[in-house]
């Protein structure tokens, strides 16, 4: 297992200096951000000194060599808009993503289990089409349109819940509700798919025979071996949801990362677009090596072969 | 049992739901709290020579000016720092006699030292907003002949000085303590910015919101009636409007599209006037004007062919008025004497632009490359272009959409590498002073490469103004020079932009003022 775990992180460390490599040089194809920064009444020498004064007029060579020196060390320079450390914005709005995205991940737990595990045992009935009219909504239905809509009805019109930014526990309802509930269906379908199999399979059916009682049958027997897709499945999407919500934190005005992403983006920020890519393939690669240490947890069959 | 828990478990999480809505129904907003929300924070820095060429709506509430504004753009000895200044008989010296015991928010006192190093540095070639590098040439000297006297020494005779360190403009006349910055440094400062204005900064969270608390009495204010500004970034419109309905902002920018909707619940809704000018351009090719619009028949005809009226009233909802002088900007009009008489406005006229065209010999072979970009405060941008490329197809233009981002058609404009291509922006209003440095940039030749006129008889009377001291001579040339751009044509002026702001319904008079980047708050929140 330990070997497993650092063949991994060797891995993990080849992904992340490819990307940083991809992303320095995709960030400097969007065009100079100057042209963001200075006003239209700028002259040429103010465009000269800010490109000195921002680092910005070394070769590209240098510019990457500087960039990935001060990285390894947590350094990821001065954002070109904020003038400030990357660092200490990741920092501030990492934990706004993970906490906003464990919320939404707790949502879609909540509600995908009981509707996955009833479609299952009640399948056919009411229940079952009511879960998979759920799960159609949530995979179907734009992220964006919902957010709006609930902002714009549930927080606007009849002011039930905060509208945007971070006051409290009720201000993460509305967009954990959002990013969570495309989760839930694709939780619910898989959970349900997953003990249809296992509900079908023969130990099931001995364990009934040697009168094991039901509620047993599905939550020991059952729902465990019907795990490990939805393990996959759960993993991925948090660390989707940590790190690209940035329609749910632009229309909730959540100081997420997905917000500080699409902030550098639109400003050509470069020490951020890199800073940003690089901590979502990190936070990618820990954890789906989380999750696969979990399989072996959840399945004691699996064991990681030398 | 198991239906009867799976059933519990749900009915729990409805209860646990309602209880926050229930706990987070509406709250009055506190009358001691001011609330603004945002579509835009620009570029979220709290240093004046790096963040104030969009947004001045915080700064100026954290830092004074040198020399204050009124609402209206004209000079102010009640708002600035400086209680008077006179200028040397041969407009070379300007003397400022600044307003005594003033603190900064740590206690120092502000003197003519601060006003120097503040100058200095906002002028320096770290500054990004535009307007130091005319300062820089222009200034020579700045003398501290006593604590409370600052002198500026310039090169050459100049009228410009009180204006161009004023609050009509950008921040370069802004005032910062010497001593702390010296100590903390540039860094630290910007992220625990000290100044002198009626608000002190209390936090920042970008991305989120900058909170700053009351000065008790200030020279400027008074004793405010807010204890606390906080202005909220929150990019999505909806949201913005939520946030008002819901009573946790009390003022906020809206789009012209929902005006309706929010007078009709009764929402003070507020206009800054003419606040932008919605104008497009030709770029020029590297030794000026190329192909078809060389003829000023043309450049005509491509004015004539829209209807200003109709982009009006349907792409703005009623919310701009027709523009009639290419690069005109109407807050400077009435300070140099310039009317705008009703013949300069373009009629809707598509016969005649037909036939200047066939008059000039281009007919229907002309082609136009149409750059089609979003820009802050002009969400209607790509829509507006995708509009004039249809007028322009009426008369026999192809017309050819290009949808970029505004960075890369700057950089084909500054490059000139899209020659006769079509561009456009929505230029903030401005004051006589800030007009002529526009005009400096965008309708002088020797502003390579920024420029979009290349006319030599503008040439002419834009390289008079700045150092010309006899305010009336400036005001003919200017007259003159606007008077030009509209006869030449060089330009395609659209409509002048009124920006809404939505207000809660107990915030009371507000006037927004017809200042570049500017909201007057301090105005709102005076005791005075």
């Amino acid at each position: 297992m330990l070997r497993f775990i650092a063949t991994r992180l060797v891995q993990s460390l080849v992904a992340l200096a490819i990307v940083s490599v991809v992303v320095f040089v995709l960030a400097r194809a969007t065009g100079d951000p100057l042209y963001l920064i200075l006003p239209m009444s700028a002259s040429q020498e103010d465009f000269d000194n800010a490109r000195r004064y921002l680092g910005l007029d070394r070769p590209y060579v240098e510019q990457y060599l500087s960039f990935v020196g001060r990285a390894v060390t947590g350094d990821f320079g001065i954002s070109l808009r904020a003038r400030r450390p990357v660092g200490e914005l990741i920092r501030e709005r990492l934990p706004n993503s993970l906490k906003l995205a464990a919320f939404a991940m707790g949502v879609s737990l909540a509600m995908a289990f009981p509707l996955g595990i009833m479609a299952a045992v009640r399948k056919g009935t009411g229940v079952d089409r009511a879960a998979q009219i759920v799960s159609v909504l949530g995979q179907s239905l734009p992220t964006f349109w919902v957010a709006i809509i609930l902002v714009e009805f549930v927080a606007g019109r009849w002011q039930w819940l905060p509208a945007g930014g971070i006051s409290g526990f009720s201000s993460y309802i509305l967009p954990g509700f959002t990013l969570g509930w495309f989760v839930v269906a694709g939780l619910m379908r898989l959970l349900r798919s997953g003990m249809l199999e296992v509900l079908d399979s023969e130990y099931v059916k001995l364990a009934r025979v040697k009168g094991v009682s039901e509620r047993r049958v599905i939550w020991m027997h059952a729902l465990r071996n019907a795990l490990i897709p939805v393990v996959t499945f759960a993993g991925i999407y948090f660390a989707i949801l940590v790190t690209t919500a940035i329609v749910v934190e632009t229309v909730f005005a959540w100081p997420g990362l997905g917000r500080l992403a699409y902030e550098g983006i639109s400003s050509r920020d470069f020490p951020v677009i890199q800073a940003v890519v690089l901590t979502t393939a990190a936070i990618v690669a820990v954890v789906n090596l989380g999750v696969d240490c979990l399989y072996a947890i959840i399945d004691p069959r699996i064991r990681y072969a030398r | 049992m198991k239906r009867a828990s799976a059933t519990a478990s749900v009915l729990l999480l409805i209860l646990a739901l309602m209880g926050f809505v229930l706990a987070g129904g509406v709250s009055a907003q506190p009358k001691t709290e001011l609330t603004v929300a945002l579509s835009s924070f620009s570029t979220e820095v709290l240093d004046p020579p790096l963040g104030g060429h969009l947004v001045k709506y915080y700064l100026s509430m954290i830092f004074d000016y040198l020399v204050g504004t009124t609402p209206d753009g004209q000079p102010s000895r009640d708002g600035g720092l400086a209680t008077r200044w006179e200028n040397s008989p041969d407009y070379k010296r300007w003397t400022f006699y600044l307003r005594k015991n003033v603190k900064f928010h740590n206690g120092d006192e502000v003197t003519s030292e601060d006003v120097k190093f503040s100058l200095q540095r906002n002028i320096g070639k770290r500054s990004t907003t535009g307007y130091a590098g005319p300062l820089r040439t222009l200034i020579q000297d700045i003398e501290t002949p006593a604590p409370d006297r600052v002198v500026i020494v310039t090169k050459e005779p100049t009228l410009i000085i009180p204006t161009y360190l004023s609050r009509s403009l950008s921040t370069e006349g802004m005032v910062t303590p010497k001593k702390y910055i010296e100590s903390v440094g540039d860094d630290v400062f910007a992220r625990k910015p000290i100044g002198s204005g009626p608000y002190k900064f209390v936090e920042q969270v970008t991305g989120s919101h900058i909170k700053l608390a009351a000065v008790d009495n200030h020279w400027r204010i008074g004793t405010p009636k807010y204890k606390t500004m906080t202005f909220r970034l929150v990019p999505e419109e909806a949201t913005r409007i939520a946030l008002l309905r819901r009573g946790e902002v009390d003022v906020a920018d809206v789009s012209r599209e929902r005006v309706k909707e929010l007078e009709k619940e009764g929402f003070p809704l507020h206009y800054r006037r003419e606040e932008a000018l919605l104008t497009m351009w030709w770029v020029l090719g590297p030794d000026g004007r190329t192909g078809p619009t060389k003829d000023k028949r043309v450049r005509e005809a491509l004015n004539l062919a829209l209807d200003r009226a109709e982009i009006a009233q349907s792409i703005f909802a009623g919310r701009a008025e027709p523009a009639a002088i290419p690069l005109g900007l109407s807050w400077s009009f009435k300070e140099v004497g310039f009317k705008q008489t009703p013949d300069m406005l373009y009629p809707y006229d598509p016969a005649r632009a037909k036939k200047l065209l066939a008059d000039a010999g281009v007919g229907s072979g002309m082609s136009l490359d149409v750059y089609a970009y979003q820009l802050p405060g002009l969400p209607e941008g790509k829509t507006m272009a995708e509009a004039v490329a249809g007028y322009w197809e009426k008369i026999g233009i192809k017309t050819k959409l290009i949808p970029v981002d505004y960075p890369a058609f700057r950089k084909a404009w500054f490059d000139r590498s899209v020659p006769g291509a079509v561009g456009y922006f929505n230029i903030a209003n401005r004051d006589w002073i800030g007009a002529y440095a526009l005009l400096e940039k965008q309708a002088y030749t020797p502003s390579k490469p920024s420029d979009t006129v290349n006319d030599p008889e503008i040439d002419g009377m834009l390289s008079q103004v700045m150092r010309q001291t006899d305010k009336d001579k400036i005001n003919t040339l200017i007259r003159g020079v606007y008077a030009r751009l509209r006869s030449e044509h060089h330009g395609v002026p659209v409509v002048y932009l009124h920006s809404p702001y939505a207000t809660s319904k107990t915030l009371g008079n507000w006037n927004p003022g017809s200042v570049m980047y500017d909201l007057f708050l301090d105005v709102l929140a005076s005791g005075k």
